[in-house]
């Protein structure tokens, strides 16, 4: 092979695999024929090790309160008066998410805490969250429309006055059951359902598929707001708000599904690529 | 808004990481902690700009990061001496399983690096971030990175290897 001497940074981003394939077989052969170049590299390597021995004791060691209680603390008030409405608010529209899911939230198992913490994100992110353990259990009628009707886009985008587009999702695993019209605090809500594609041969006996559901509003507020997460229980939700465009008003997306965050969160980006209101 | 519990719970999980890198950075164990807790108070106060499909830990260290230049800054206007030049090998507590006289003389050597060096090395042997990801939390360019880490572990071969590449720390007054 004909290649040049690797210089150090070469060989130093070839340590930490930051070398594309084709340079990094050219260090490697390299290495193979000059024996001081791979002491040295050799070297470094153990020096990384080391270094990471010398320090990986501070993980196991037990953190202390002070830090753990940083986390836990609510934020300062920076005026009393401003704290306290913003207080309100979120207490408020925790009630209101109270009531509209009483009777209905014993199925979700989380703590208080973590209840008022979806409430104060926004009300409808916990109707989302309640409209999702309503439906998905439903064996015979888990949705108003089925997938197959073409006219489902349609009348969710009539009725709810926002583009709502039929997310294709079967690359990440997913298929289309269907939708249904949903009433939420200010207007209609949609709720898209899908479920996991069982491999043909796979026992379809499994009575619970697993299902995610996509809740579209049109929010209160038309500022778009980047990806949220919240975990309520066994359920994730990924909720945003897409800025309007020419040709759509902006809409309001949560996510829900009793997934892994990672698996939740390729979902959800993928949605979001779909968006009809993105260029 | 308040942080919600979930958010919290995240940054829970990120703490042992965070202090292995602010000890890393500071080497003395309540500097380094109080390092944490200043990034932790900053990622809740601004817990809203934390895009979810962004690694927390990446997003915290960089939190971290900058608290600790703020942090020299602040010192370097009182004073020209590195907050290093008072570290006390000692002080860090290496597992008896391994051997301590080379990881004092590790620990010290590293020390001895240059700041830019130093913190490049570390995001990437010790945290083992990406290039990509060291160069967002240090706001450089990744080719920079690239030179900066192997500039790092030629200097820190050397200082073990007894070659003195780097004036001693008394000399080093080097503000960044």
């Amino acid at each position: 092979m004909n290649t040049a001497a690797p210089d150090d940074t070469l060989l130093s981003a070839w340590i930490d695999g930051e070398l594309p394939p084709e340079r990094r077989a050219e260090v490697e052969a390299w290495l193979r024929e000059h024996p001081d170049d791979a002491a040295r590299v050799r070297a470094w390597s153990a020096d990384a090790r080391s270094l990471r021995s010398a320090l990986d004791p501070v993980l196991d060691e037990a953190v202390p309160t002070a830090l753990t209680q940083t986390v836990w603390r609510k934020a300062p008030a920076v005026l009393p008066d401003v704290a306290w409405r913003r207080w309100a608010a979120a207490l408020a529209l925790f009630v209101l998410g109270g009531a509209v899911g009483a009777g209905l939230t014993w199925r979700m198992q989380g703590s208080p805490a973590a209840g008022a913490a979806l409430a104060s994100s926004g009300g409808w992110v916990q109707r989302a969250a309640v409209a999702h353990s309503v439906y998905v259990p439903e064996v015979r009628h888990p949705v108003e429309v089925k997938a197959q009707e073409e006219h489902l886009s349609r009348w969710l985008t009539r009725r709810l006055d926002v583009p709502v587009k039929l997310f294709d999702l079967r690359e990440q695993g997913f298929e289309l059951v269907g939708g249904r019209l949903l009433p939420d605090a200010s207007g209609p809500s949609a709720q898209l359902m899908y479920q996991a594609i069982t491999p043909p041969g796979a026992a379809s006996a499994a009575a619970k598929p697993e299902r995610v559901t996509v809740y579209l509003r049109k929010p209160d507020d038309a500022t778009p707001a980047s990806f949220r997460y919240e975990q309520q229980g066994e359920l994730g939700l990924f909720y945003w708000v897409e800025g309007k465009s020419a040709n759509s008003g902006p809409t309001g997306y949560a996510l829900v599904g009793a997934l892994p965050r990672d698996k939740l969160l390729a979902l959800a980006e993928a949605i979001y690529r779909q968006d009809p209101s993105r260029p | 808004m308040d942080a919600p519990t979930s958010f919290r719970q995240q940054l829970l999980g990120v703490i042992p990481r965070l202090r292995r890198y602010a000890r890393s950075l500071v080497f003395d164990p309540h500097a380094a902690d109080d390092l944490v807790q200043t990034a932790l108070e900053r990622a809740l106060a601004h817990w809203h700009q934390f895009d979810q499909r962004r690694d927390i830990l990446v997003w915290t260290i960089s939190i971290a990061h900058n608290a600790y230049m703020d942090d020299r800054r602040r010192h370097a206007r009182a004073s020209l001496v590195e907050p290093s030049d008072g570290f006390d090998p000692d002080a860090s507590q290496p597992a008896a399983s391994t051997d301590i006289g080379l990881q004092l003389d590790l620990v010290k050597a590293l020390g001895r690096l240059s700041l830019e060096q130093r913190e490049a090395l570390l995001l990437v042997t010790l945290e083992q971030l990406s290039y990509a990801e060291c160069a967002e939390v240090l706001r450089i360019p990744i080719g920079t990175v690239m030179s900066r880490v192997s500039r790092a572990r030629i200097a820190l071969r050397a200082l073990l290897d007894g070659k003195d590449a780097m004036p001693p720390p008394g000399t080093l007054r080097r503000v960044v």
